[in-house]
């Protein structure tokens, strides 16, 4: 009982987070969350058997779920709000209530008792539990005025660079600091072919293969000078690696080249500069026409599409012979060795497909927002993605996909709109000299390095850990094996 | 009788430390052979050089008639010499299964390609993988439920067990074991024993052995090399091993030779 009760509260902190945030009819999609999440929690700390019980067990963790969510609505609207001068709608609040409530008891309850079926069954429930929320999110959004629909797309692209850095990182064990530079490599690539810049203007469904295959190339390149190194030193050359790539394109903007004094070209711009490539083609397909700024719909789906593809091909390589050896990799390089794997070889393999997810993301990302710049590829970029595989689970993709959404979530959506709550609370209370803090920009690097923190000391092996992850970062592992 | 492995002045130098001085060494093919020597002989980093792990500062290898010398490890183990470590180098957090299964890699062809498509050919290599794993996980006496425990959460003993089950996955024709009863009980030795001589009888892989535990190398050794300080001391027939004088000196100290001796002849044991 008191374990179910913690546990939910996983679910119920989240609602109660959203919904006190956002506010309004925020709290029904909070509910929806508190629901899904504690729905899943709860049979892991105590495995259920009969569907009756888990029935019981999972209004029990609704009740907390949607208690806290309520409470978020309530402190929202009935203390925040007339604070910062929003008016007060009753009856929205009370309609947003009772749905909250609804939805985190009815989504609980089925996630309850589809994880009392056989695991065969239980996976294709799951799969339909999550696919519904999935494909009706666009319309979600709109009808509970989230706005949250232009951020959930660069979420997405984000969760693909971390499926890939999974590879690399969690599979393999190479830590790589640099990983933003194949995000920055596959945007420039599909830029390039498919803009006018050089006239080329391909397609943007020819781009993404391009991207993707330069990416994999430079991921042979960049990484084959890392093979001998392990744990920190690997950790500091990727960390260069990642520094040099967008500093590199920043600077190809009049490249000259001659052999014997035979001038092959003179100043031509390849990448733009500081200028970046502006504007870069947008997909187009029959019936919907070309993908418009406006409407983020068709985005979404394309973005989930690739997702759910690169989820599908990555778990097919973890069971495959290749998989294998990527793990035997980490585990213990010299005895994979003499398990007759070739080390060189798998470890670029997972250079190259590792980076081949992010070419992707590049190519999307590019396209979405029709223009790249250098600045868009930094340091902090590959730390991020590092904070999401770490926070949900080295090696673990639901665990990956479930810590980016936390960090994302936090980063796009959480500290914007608390930041808007806190500077009209200091507006509010007419505190002059608290003007200036900006709470987003001030405080996010800082909620970075403090999950990281946080994590490597409480909970090491993620929020999620499967059981074939490792406990700790290759560093330290690799510190430890040396003997 | 043909040798499966032979070497020829066979040396390792780390700086000024020779750790293998010029050995000549021969495996006769189908045999149990064990290499013995006092800690710090070299036998490990002898069977590290003949595996790859070191290149050789000189002399030759060769296996099966072709030279090993300059061969990375996992060439050395598509070549068909598989091996077990003296601390054991399981994959922890795998499964035993999947322990077992690493080791066929080079036995297994399916490509990026194949696995993504997940074509007929892959999943049937992946299925007859994962049979055979489980057939030599049962030939080594793993329990079956333990099959799909993490290999960190074993018991040493099975631990050991394991470790010889993925070395025979790499389909060798030469079974490298070091030290593979260190820890053990001696039950545990006894059952050990006669699953390394079932290895060599029923799949004809020529075991080459060190170990410290004289009562199982004088009980299942055809043949026996002693080393020490890097060098060959001795080589032949266990009751010869047992009285050679050389062997005696480096195990007990000088002047020790002439008692053991005495003591040898009425116990049958070499200390």
């Amino acid at each position: 009982m008191q374990i179910r009760i913690r546990t939910s509260m996983i679910g119920a902190a989240f609602g109660f987070a959203i919904a006190l945030i956002s506010g309004g009819f925020a709290g029904i999609f909070a509910g929806l969350v508190a629901g899904l999440i504690s729905g899943y929690v709860v049979p892991q700390a105590e495995p259920l058997t009969d569907k009756r019980r888990a029935v019981g067990q999972g209004m029990i963790a609704a009740l907390v779920g949607s208690v806290m969510t309520i409470l978020g609505i309530v402190l929202r609207n009935m203390g925040i709000d007339p604070i910062i001068g929003e008016p007060l709608n009753i009856l929205a609040v009370g309609i947003a209530i009772i749905g909250a409530t609804i939805l985190c008891v009815l989504v609980c309850v089925v996630m309850c008792v589809v994880r009392t079926e056989p695991p065969a069954r239980e996976r294709i429930g799951m799969a339909i539990v999550v696919g519904i929320i999935l494909v009706t999110y666009p319309w979600l959004d709109q009808f509970l005025n989230l706005r949250f629909m232009n951020e959930v797309i660069p979420v997405l692209v984000f969760l693909l660079m971390a499926l890939g850095l999974n590879i690399v990182v969690g599979y393999a064990g190479l830590l790589d600091l640099g990983y933003a530079a194949f995000f920055a490599i596959g945007a420039y690539a599909a830029a390039m072919v498919s803009s006018p810049h050089f006239g080329l203007s391909l397609s943007f469904w020819l781009a993404i293969w391009v991207a993707a295959a330069t990416a994999a190339i430079f991921g042979l390149i960049l990484g084959s000078p890392t093979l001998p190194l392990r744990g920190d030193y690997l950790a500091i050359v990727t960390l260069g690696f990642g520094e040099i790539v967008p500093i590199a394109i920043k600077n190809l903007d009049k490249v000259s080249l001659s052999i014997w004094n035979y001038p092959l070209f003179v100043d031509v711009d390849l990448t733009g500069g500081t200028k970046g490539i502006n504007p870069i083609n947008r997909p187009w397909l029959p019936i919907i026409g070309e993908f418009s700024p406006s409407n983020p719909i068709p985005w979404y789906f394309l973005i989930l599409g690739i997702m759910l593809i690169s989820i599908f091909f990555i778990s097919r390589l973890r069971n495959s012979r290749l998989g294998r050896a990527w793990t035997a990799l980490r585990e213990d390089e010299l005895a994979a060795g003499a398990m007759g794997i070739n080390t060189v070889n798998v470890k670029l393999l997972a250079f190259a497909i590792g980076a081949t997810f992010s070419g992707l993301a590049g190519a999307f990302y590019g396209a979405y927002i029709s223009a790249i710049f250098p600045e868009s590829f930094r340091f902090d970029v590959s730390v991020m993605l590092l904070c999401m595989v770490i926070l949900g689970g080295l090696g673990n993709m639901s665990g990956v996909i479930l810590g980016g959404i936390i960090i994302q979530f936090a980063d796009r959506l959480f500290l914007p709109q608390m930041s808007n709550v806190v500077q009209k609370l200091i507006v509010a209370s007419g505190n002059e000299s608290l003007r200036d803090i900006n709470f987003a920009s001030d405080f996010r690097l800082l909620l970075f390095g403090l999950t990281l923190v946080l994590m490597m000391v409480l909970r090491p092996q993620g929020l999620v850990p499967s059981n074939g992850a490792p406990r700790v970062l290759p560093v330290a592992a690799g510190e430890a094996r040396h003997d | 009788m043909t040798n499966i492995l032979e070497t020829r002045g066979l040396t390792k130098r780390f700086g000024g430390l020779t750790a293998v001085d010029s050995v000549d060494f021969s495996v006769a093919t189908g045999s149990i052979t064990s290499l013995i020597g006092p800690n710090g002989a070299g036998k490990t980093t002898f069977f590290n050089t003949v595996t790859g792990l070191y290149t050789p500062t000189s002399g030759t290898i060769a296996f099966a008639g072709r030279s090993l010398v300059g061969l990375k490890p996992h060439e050395v183990t598509a070549a068909g010499i598989g091996r077990t470590f003296q601390n054991i180098r399981l994959f922890g957090n795998m499964t035993a299964v999947e322990n077992v299964m690493v080791g066929m890699h080079s036995r297994m062809h399916a490509n990026v390609l194949g696995i993504l498509v997940h074509s007929a050919r892959v999943q049937h290599e992946e299925a007859t993988a994962r049979a055979k794993a489980h057939a030599l996980l049962d030939a080594v006496g793993l329990p079956a439920q333990r099959a799909d425990d993490l290999s960190k959460n074993l018991p040493y003993g099975d631990q050991r067990r394991l470790e010889i089950a993925r070395a025979l996955a790499t389909d060798p024709q030469l079974l490298l074991l070091d030290e593979p009863t260190a820890g053990m009980n001696p039950h545990e030795t006894a059952e050990l024993t006669q699953l390394i001589r079932r290895i060599r009888d029923e799949r004809a892989i020529t075991i080459l052995l060190i170990e410290h535990d004289m009562k199982l190398v004088m009980e299942i050794s055809e043949s026996i090399t002693v080393l020490d300080r890097g060098a060959k001391i001795a080589a032949g027939l266990p009751k010869d091993i047992r009285s050679n004088e050389q062997v005696i000196e480096a195990y007990l100290g000088r002047g020790a030779a002439s008692m053991a001796h005495a003591n040898a002849r009425n116990t049958g044991e070499p200390t």
